[in-house]
């Protein structure tokens, strides 16, 4: 079975490139990918072309890479925050399908850029700011997990779909879905294990960043995970800033997803206009509150909660009334 | 977001040929040039982000010499403004009209790219976007930027404008700038027209990200030897000194400037991430009973090196009743570390507190265990927590930690001398003790290296240079388990937090 990136950038089999790996950061996170099962083919960093990092030969941009691999369809980028527009520019032109920018502090007008850019190329990108994508097909890009061994143990495949604008929050809704006897709050008010070993668990987990100008959106990743029919329900962390929860709603409104949705939003008590540790949760207009964002969530039936571990019970009813 | 005063967005400006008003920047009154214009002219306080410049007394028309030299005085001297950076004195002019222009971003939605928007409204002054008859709303692409001729097209369709080709070339040269340098906002209000149709900006600013200014630019964004009171802290200053010596990952510190009640208990945090920051406000943002003194983000693969010394910092400040640290509960950093770095902290802090740990992600279960073989020794009470604890139980526990005595410390006494061996990145300094490791077996603190940095051969503790020390602390706190504190770590700290 082909995992959630056959729906969000119609790659059913990732052959990864991952630049900056002759750097610490994209070294020692290639080896987590790769010990998780990703297949890297190749890496990329300008002026190191010829080297080789762990038996991965290096080139000098993605160009030359797909010279040589024209297997090449995804890549991760470990590069610094300045550097992402250029990198991004050279994959997409190399014709790569699916981008990770982890980067966190990408200029915005280097997110606009790259996102009017991408628009007229058949590509997808994930980020900035994101510890990136994890499938439970046997695929990672970024940092979910830490380590290989930790990644393998805590996201173990079932029936969950997460979305999440945060690092932390991606792995946590990841893990606790696949974790027996987690508990929590039950519908009935007690308090508890939700759940035995028959844990819910995950197909994939989708962290689209703390950004403003994201490129996979939450809405993005939600109609991907509509389509994939391995994902019964959906659990994502949404907060202040951008039109993306209230996109959602829209789309759920209009019937274009159909799967059962429960959402931990965060932002309550955020003032508007003051910069946040998260980009992209500044508030900047009136639809960007969290009130109108949990408006806009529940006049569409989406479940939402206001505390994170009411987040699973939640799901399980979901499951239970499927 | 940061704001750019009006001298230093003249600067831009004028390097995109827009054309100015004739002004002159000072920062002492001896400084006011000679050559000054005819009176009126305009003094204004230059204080990056201030509103209500007017009002505020901030902006001051000027007839007379005599008047010129004591407000200028006033401008330059503290006052509820703060200092500014200085006094922008520019020429009165006479204007048949203002206009406002203004460039900002929008972050588009499902069924728009996000770009530029150019405002341009034939009236100045604020609140442009609700005059629909005199409003120009121009999207543009930054990736391909208007031409000035489509910008003209654009000014024809809107009443009241007649010098159509001067202002598009004003409006493109403001767009260049924008774009030039990355910024946010960019504002010219009022924009002046002169009695022989030429146009002028009369008062100009910038928001801009810190993140987005390339360095050839820092000299105008970043200045050195500003005299501006920056609304900064000492501890805030010395968390910006730590980031400048170990700029890794994220280290954000920032304490609340809000009064707390007497009744409120004051909490000190260590919120890693976005995620748990997140956590502890839903947890208590309605909570007049607990005030949150700082937000602290120490996330994105910082050392437990450098997770010490802000908590060092959380920990520094006055009057605070316990720690509080969470993160969102599924790190990908070691909380192996992170407890490592927590146990220093306590131990070595002249103002340790009663503290609610709560661990979650890689090796979680062995953070916690450090914590249960330390409490006995341990100046304060601690409590650990899993992550599936989540902050709004241990909000429970908070009253109650607070109130527990706790034990009289030692008095931390920094290793003298010089070190075995100093570090560079993470920065860090490791003493080894030779004479409290006889034994010919490896010691559990060379062992306890993850890296391989440290190695023991026949001459003792040697590194093996291939392999690099990650500041994870895990040499320290073996020698203090499990062998004879034969290896010490120093880690330097800001003088405001000793």
């Amino acid at each position: 079975m082909a995992g959630i990136l056959k729906y969000l950038a119609g790659v059913e089999t990732p052959k990864t490139l991952v630049f900056g790996i002759t750097g610490k950061q994209g070294r020692s996170k290639a080896r987590l990918m790769k010990k998780f099962g990703t297949e890297i083919i190749a890496g990329c960093t300008p002026g190191k072309g010829g080297q080789e990092v762990d038996g991965v030969p290096v080139f000098n941009s993605a160009a030359e890479a797909v010279n040589t691999f024209p297997q090449l369809n995804t890549a991760v980028l470990f590069v610094p925050a300045s550097a992402v527009k250029k990198a991004a520019f050279d994959a997409v032109d190399a014709g790569l399908k699916f981008l990770v920018l982890i980067a966190d502090g990408v200029p915005t007008q280097d997110e606009i850029i790259l996102k009017e850019y991408v628009s007229t190329k058949e590509a997808v990108y994930l980020g900035p700011n994101t510890v990136g994508l994890l499938d439970t097909e046997g695929y990672l890009f970024g940092l979910i997990g830490g380590s290989a061994t930790w990644a393998r143990k805590n996201y173990r495949p079932g029936k969950v779909g997460v979305i999440s604008r945060s690092g932390g929050l991606s792995q946590l809704l990841g893990a606790f879905h696949c974790r027996p006897d987690l508990p929590g709050p039950r519908a009935d008010g007690s308090y508890g294990p939700l759940w035995g070993e028959d844990y819910p668990g995950l197909s994939a987990v989708v962290c689209v960043g703390g950004d403003p100008v994201p490129g996979i959106s939450m809405l993005d990743a939600a109609i991907a995970f509509e389509k994939d029919p391995r994902t019964e329900v959906m659990a994502l962390y949404g907060e202040t800033g951008t039109t993306q929860e209230n996109d959602l709603a829209e789309a759920v409104m209009k019937g274009e997803i159909t799967k059962p949705i429960v959402v931990f939003l965060g932002g309550k008590f955020t003032k508007a206009g003051i910069s946040q540790s998260h980009a992209g949760a500044m508030i900047r207009n009136e639809d960007e509150t969290w009130e109108a964002k949990q408006k806009a969530l529940l006049d569409a039936g989406i479940t939402v909660v206001e505390r994170p571990d009411a987040v699973f019970g939640a799901v399980l009813g979901k499951l239970k009334n499927s | 977001m940061s704001a750019l005063p009006e001298y230093r967005t003249r600067i831009l400006l004028e390097r995109e040929n827009v054309p100015l008003v004739k002004g002159v920047f000072v920062t002492q009154v001896a400084e006011h040039p000679e050559d000054l214009p005819e009176m009126p002219v305009y003094l204004k306080a230059q204080i990056p982000g201030a509103t209500s410049r007017k009002s505020r007394g901030l902006v001051r028309r000027i007839d007379t010499p005599d008047e010129f030299v004591k407000n200028l005085n006033i401008l330059l001297s503290p006052g509820e403004w703060g200092l500014a950076e200085g006094v922008l004195i520019t020429e009165g002019v006479d204007l048949i009209a203002e206009y406002y222009a203004g460039c900002m971003l929008d972050f588009g939605s499902r069924d728009k790219l996000p770009g530029g928007v150019l405002l341009f409204s034939t009236e100045g002054g604020s609140g442009v976007e609700g005059r629909s008859g005199t409003l120009l709303k121009m999207d543009f692409s930054l990736l391909h930027p208007p031409a000035v001729e489509d910008i003209e097209t654009e000014l024809k369709n809107l009443e009241g404008v007649e010098e159509h080709a001067a202002v598009a070339g004003f409006l493109k040269g403001m767009i260049s700038t924008y774009i030039g340098y990355r910024l946010n906002v960019l504002e010219v209000n009022p924009l002046g027209v002169l009695k022989d149709g030429s146009i002028l900006a009369i008062d100009c600013r910038a928001e801009f990200e810190k993140s987005a200014v390339r360095k050839s630019d820092w000299d105008v964004f970043f200045p050195p030897g500003l005299r501006s009171s920056r609304d900064i802290t000492e501890l805030e200053k010395a968390v910006e000194l730590i980031n400048r010596d170990d700029p890794s990952g994220t280290g954000f510190f920032r304490q609340n400037r809000d009064t707390p009640s007497n009744e409120a208990l004051r909490v000190a945090t260590n919120l890693c991430g976005g995620g748990g920051k997140m956590l502890w406000e839903m947890t208590t943002g309605s909570r007049t009973d607990i005030f949150t003194m700082n937000e602290s983000d120490t996330s994105g693969g910082l050392s437990a090196f450098k997770s010490y010394r802000i908590l060092r910092v959380v920990l520094a400040q006055k009057d605070a009743q316990v720690l509080l640290l969470t993160g969102s509960g599924m790190a990908f950093q070691n909380q192996h570390h992170l407890a490592a770095a927590v146990w220093k902290a306590l131990r070595e802090s002249p103002t340790p507190l009663p503290s609610l740990l709560r661990f979650g992600g890689t090796d979680e279960d062995k953070a916690s265990e450090l914590f249960e073989r330390v409490s006995s020794t341990l100046p304060v009470p601690v409590r650990t927590y899993p992550a599936v604890i989540f902050p709004n139980a241990m909000v429970d526990d908070i009253r109650d930690i607070a109130g527990e005595a706790g034990k009289t410390g030692e008095i931390y006494i920094p290793p003298e001398g010089e070190p075995s061996i100093t570090v560079e990145t993470p920065p860090g300094k490791i003493y080894f003790y030779p004479e409290r490791w006889k034994k010919d077996e490896i010691p559990p603190s060379v062992a306890a290296c993850p890296t391989g940095f440290l190695k023991w051969d026949i001459s003792g503790l040697t590194t093996d240079p291939e392999a690099k020390c990650i500041g994870c602390l895990m040499c320290e706190t073996a020698a203090l388990l499990d062998g004879n504190a034969e290896i010490l770590i120093y880690l330097e700290m800001p003088e405001v937090v000793d």
